[in-house]
């Protein structure tokens, strides 16, 4: 029956219009970002200077990985959240709002096993979402680009170095950790849509919280308290470009972030059980 | 089947539903009245486990609401007003998400549901495209599917033309007489009520101020029917003898308790007025509920009344 429910669930997530909007504009975006990088010169020239200046030779590494890594730091940083906030908002109230929600609670499911459908449902859309942008980016790339060494620059943070065979590694280890920073976002947003609000509402809840933790990161005089923020470790899927990756690192921001995420969960369980439902 | 014991609810200051006692027996079709407002969703919501009440026992089944909420459920269909969908999906697709949240049901089960609504042709067509008469059929579907022995329905002619209204009460009708369905039904139509129902509960503020056969809300008050030349000045003269307690619509009147037509007449007729008529008047469920919102807007306590 869960499986059921669960296949039920996904039926209803990707039978939305709406929940398409991300891949789209992620198409849109890496297309864009691909074209500029290829067919003007000021960007290309750039890293060709970075990579010369430290005695690489640049025409190794300007390659469909480099590029599929340059453009999955915007895109991962600013649509992505909009993108999981705004499905895992929806999804418990869209549904009240709409009056599905009243439909659902007049059969003898627990609230607790619909939330838990719900929210599986999210973290199968985060996943596929994620893998969308890291394959459809190394493809499009792969189009413009020969295949090569992995060039990853962040100024002040990473510059890494990979032949192909382990930068492709890399690059694959990162976007699933991209997808447990997805999976994040839209747990945040869902435990917001676990209460009486609107859709929209919690969709900005959600994306204020991070872009919040956000700036108090950037803060210079906040360096030190940089743990403490959500963002700082939902950041761990850059850490799979580092050389040698921080695996204590890694391990102290998965942690922390299963911990968050449990927090959102029984947060939303709690408000959802709690609250009556009307039309 | 469906037992309230004592149950309130309160939203913030406001009290939606005070002290409301009810009992719906097996295979009965019962009645639930009331203005906007008055209660009646809040309560049929505390009986799907959908609003916790504040106070107060629910049952259905003989299991507790809050406590077992799936117990109480496994044999229960509900539609509200304005049925709601995923139109994006197909009326087939909806039935097999919402009937999965009950149990497993087979596509024959899913087939049957469909062939019984008269939506066979259409099930494959997206909602969007479906009528409001077609949604309303898809609703009573899906309520269908859980072979449920208990429907709560909420307001089900809502919106539909008259039509749709006539082809609903048919359709109640028929699910009670074919499956021996026990159904809770809310709406605003008085006359669908008196066509339905054998029992009916009035709620007003939240509180129970009736609950009774139909038959005994009839019988609570004698009508009779009276035309003169001035009904008012006719009123005002029979009012001051203590011959009449209300009366309705400038036509119908309450005889005080021991008077007869007779003295009515007399008493007009003494005074000059002509009585071209006095009959009995069959109280309709209307009168009956107007008359019950007056005497509750008058009333300074508000105990309930009971009938049976």
């Amino acid at each position: 029956m869960f499986r059921l429910q669960f296949r039920n669930e996904l039926w209803k997530l990707f039978g939305k219009k709406r929940t398409y909007m991300g891949f789209l504009m992620f198409l849109l975006a890496q297309n864009v970002i691909i074209l500029v990088f290829r067919f003007s010169s000021g960007p290309r020239i750039s890293m060709m200077r970075t990579l010369e200046g430290n005695g690489y030779l640049a025409q190794d590494f300007l390659s469909a990985l480099t590029v599929a890594t340059f453009m999955l730091f915007p895109l991962a940083y600013l649509l992505l959240p909009l993108y999981v906030a705004l499905v895992g908002g929806d999804l418990v109230a869209k549904e009240a709002e709409d009056g599905t929600l009243r439909m659902i609670l007049s059969r003898p499911i627990s609230r607790t096993r619909l939330l838990l459908l719900k929210w599986l449902s999210g973290l199968a859309f985060s996943l596929v979402l994620v893998l969308a942008l890291g394959g459809l980016g190394l493809l499009f790339a792969r189009l413009w680009f020969p295949w090569g060494g992995l060039f990853v620059f962040v100024p002040g943070e990473l510059f890494s170095i990979f032949a192909a065979v382990g930068g492709w590694h890399h690059y694959v280890a990162a976007v699933f950790m991209l997808a447990i920073k997805a999976a994040t976002i839209l747990g945040l947003a869902f435990m917001f849509s676990c209460f009486n609000v609107k859709p929209a509402a919690a969709t900005i809840l959600a994306l204020s919280f991070v872009f919040v933790s956000f700036i108090l990161q950037s803060i210079p005089y906040f360096k030190d308290l940089q743990p403490w923020f959500l963002t700082y470790h939902l950041n761990l899927w850059q850490l799979m470009f580092a050389q040698p990756i921080p695996w204590w690192r890694m391990g102290e921001s998965l942690s922390l972030l299963l911990g968050f995420n449990l927090t959102f969960l029984v947060v939303g369980a709690t408000a959802f059980h709690v609250r009556d439902i009307k039309s | 089947m469906i037992e309230l014991q004592q149950v309130g609810k309160r939203f913030g200051t406001r009290m939606a539903v005070d002290d409301l006692t009810l009992h719906v027996s097996r295979g009965e079709i019962f009645g639930l009245l009331g203005h906007n407002g008055a209660g009646k969703s809040t309560a049929i919501g505390m009986m799907l486990g959908q609003v916790w009440p504040t106070c107060g026992k629910v049952r259905i089944g003989g299991f507790d609401v809050t406590a077992q909420r799936q117990q109480a459920l496994q044999n229960v269909g509900a539609i509200f007003e304005t049925p709601v969908f995923y139109d994006y999906l197909s009326g087939w697709r909806n039935l097999e998400i919402l009937s999965h949240y009950t149990a497993r049901t087979p596509a024959a089960r899913l087939r049957e549901v469909i062939d019984w609504v008269g939506l066979t042709g259409r099930e494959r067509s997206l909602v969007k495209t479906y009528s409001h008469g077609m949604r309303a059929r898809l609703a009573l579907a899906q309520a269908l599917l859980p072979q449920p022995q208990l429907l709560i329905l909420d307001e089900p002619s809502d919106g539909l033309d008259p039509e749709g209204i006539h082809e609903m009460r048919q359709t109640i009708l028929r699910l009670h007489r074919e499956l021996g369905l026990t159904i809770l039904l809310s709406s605003h139509f008085l006359s669908e009520v008196e066509q339905l129902c054998s029992r009916i509960a009035v709620l007003k503020n939240g509180r129970k101020v009736f609950e009774g056969s139909l038959s005994g809300a009839r019988q609570t008050r004698a009508w009779v029917r009276l035309r003169t030349d001035d009904f008012a000045a006719a009123m005002t003269e029979l009012r001051q003898g203590g011959l009449v307690v209300d009366e309705w619509d400038g036509q119908c009147i309450v005889l005080a308790a021991g008077v007869g037509a007779d003295e009515v007449v007399r008493r007009l007729v003494a005074a000059g007025r002509p009585v071209y008529e006095i009959a009995p008047e069959a109280q309709t469920l209307e009168r009956f509920y107007l008359g019950l919102m007056k005497q509750e807007r008058e009333k300074p306590d508000r105990s309930s009344a009971k009938v049976d």
